[in-house]
């Protein structure tokens, strides 16, 4: 069974006021020890606890760095922890930023290949979804051709059915993405809901409140780092919104 | 105790991403060879010829110099030229390796490992073409062909271990201080120099040569040189020091990577 289990975790960013220290500052810092260091610590996460059992639709709500997003990217593994642990069982999707890891040279067919691996798809795996990913991205011309051709829009549709070719137990999911023609999003939300549906755990970052409302079974409120409430999603949220201030509509 | 058994740990797991992200590893080895010469007429040929033709140049030149024949200096030089090429350019381009890939290792976990390894494991691709034409070119120009090529390939496997140990240290180290990425041209020019490439290591007297002693390039020189210039295997010291520092640098390579491995993220 997939099972997230996150203990105690914490990770610290170093802000170097200055800039990075080179080479010569390090040798000059070495005779001068009293030096006062130009770093400040910034916990970005900070003693943060929390178990995620299979089935569960957990959103993360939050402001601005709030931590929301190292927080994902730590259960990704690209942040390890700074103190703290991480566990998960199960094959986990990252699906954080779309279209990491494209190689603009590379023509479409080929960044499936090279995408997919970083991916985790292995190269059966590839072959076989291969051409429902061409037809379902609509590249049918244009799959041959170096990606750094390609609009926007036929860059986004490649990465989004790419990324969500195989079902995942584990989906983590920064915002929404959907991109391209009218056409396209209609069918990019169908298949990520039943993305969503499949997975056996979600984990989602967003902004959007009546969307993680719609989808979310439990709500983790991050703030400063730390959790400020943890619950069913109804609750957090409605707490949440009281204690946001009610949204100013800009004129224009 | 504990630090042992945690770095065994470490290691098992390496061992086992290693194979669980070899796919990866291929398609990124793969975009070294395959994008350079995209949309240029003659392709990978360049890779070969490039190579060839700059050596060339150096050895009409320095044979004119020195005064020597044409002939048996091109194999003498090729010979030391094409290992060394191997060995500077692992070490100069894994330098930026994960400073160039910052974009992914953003993005997404992949052990970081595969960024150096598989520009090297490009390189050495490269490298042992341009050997293959060598070892053609060898016959016409004096060279011997003899049983003891067959040792080049595990000249190259020992010469792999040293440099994929000093490109670990350097990808490793540019990350934390990035000011290396421009020393690291003239340290190997520096030491270009300071190993038996273009000269003979007992051509060299005064107060530098013991320098050119303590170089281990110049034990990985030698495992080349012997069996393509002279048709022998390179004597037992020659192989057992290069052993032992291919070994070391190995060994001290993943030790820096094992213990920065975390960190480097977060200093990109």
């Amino acid at each position: 069974m997939s099972r997230i289990t996150v203990e105690d975790l914490s990770i610290r960013f170093r802000i170097y006021h200055d800039r990075s220290p080179s080479l010569k500052d390090y040798v000059a810092g070495l005779f001068r020890p009293s030096r006062p260091a130009s770093v400040s610590d910034f916990w970005a996460v900070n003693h943060v606890s929390f178990r995620v059992e299979a089935g569960e639709r957990v959103g993360i709500v939050g402001h601005n760095g709030a931590g929301k997003s190292t927080l994902l990217k730590a259960l990704c593994r690209i942040y390890e922890p700074t103190s703290g642990g991480i566990q998960v069982h199960g094959r986990i999707a990252p699906l954080l930023e779309i279209g990491a890891g494209f190689h603009p040279e590379f023509s479409g067919r080929e960044n499936i290949y090279l995408n997919g691996a970083i991916l985790g798809y292995g190269k059966g795996q590839l072959r076989e979804i291969e051409q429902e990913i061409i037809a379902f991205s609509e590249l049918e011309e244009f799959i041959d051709t170096p990606v750094k051709y390609y609009s926007t829009g036929m860059y986004l549709r490649l990465a989004f059915a790419l990324a969500t070719a195989v079902q995942p137990e584990i989906l983590i999911l920064d915002e929404m993405f959907a991109g391209g023609d009218a056409n396209f999003v209609r069918k990019a939300t169908t298949r990520m809901h039943k993305v969503i549906e499949g997975a056996n755990i979600l984990v989602v970052v967003s902004h959007d409140l009546a969307l993680l409302e719609r989808i979310c079974t439990r709500v983790i409120w991050m703030d400063h780092g730390k959790v400020k409430s943890d619950g069913p999603a109804e609750e957090v949220l409605r707490e949440y919104r009281e204690e946001t201030a009610p949204p100013v509509a800009l004129a224009v | 105790m504990t630090s042992t058994s945690l770095s065994i740990g470490l290691i098992t797991r390496h061992v086992r991403e290693s194979h669980q992200y070899r796919d990866v590893l291929w398609q990124l080895v793969r975009q070294f060879l395959t994008l350079r010469y995209r949309r240029t007429l003659l392709g990978y040929v360049w890779t070969l010829v490039n190579p060839l033709l700059m050596m060339m140049v150096t050895a009409v030149v320095f044979a004119t110099l020195f005064k020597l024949e044409l002939a048996s200096y091109t194999v003498f030089l090729f010979a030391g030229m094409i290992p060394w090429n191997f060995f500077s350019m692992s070490v100069t381009q894994s330098c930026s390796s994960f400073i160039q890939n910052e974009g992914l290792i953003k993005k997404i976990y992949l052990p970081k490992l595969i960024f150096p390894m598989s520009l090297l494991l490009g390189m050495l691709v490269d490298s042992m073409l341009s050997m293959a034409v060598l070892s053609l070119l060898i016959l016409p120009f004096g060279g011997k062909l003899s049983a003891a090529l067959l040792f080049i390939p595990l000249a190259y496997v020992l010469l792999f271990m040293f440099a994929f140990g000093m490109a670990l240290l350097v990808s490793v180290a540019t990350v934390f201080f990035r000011d290396l990425q421009y020393v690291i041209n003239v340290l190997m020019q520096a030491w270009f120099f300071l190993t038996p490439i273009m000269y003979r290591h007992d051509a060299l007297t005064g107060k530098v040569a013991w320098l050119v002693s303590l170089n281990p390039m110049t034990s990985f020189i030698e495992l080349f040189r012997a069996p393509l210039l002279h048709g022998q295997l390179p004597s037992l010291q020659v192989v057992a020091v290069a052993a032992g520092v291919a070994a070391a640098s190995l060994t001290f390579g993943f030790w820096i990577l094992l213990a920065q491995e975390k960190n480097i993220v977060f200093r990109l």
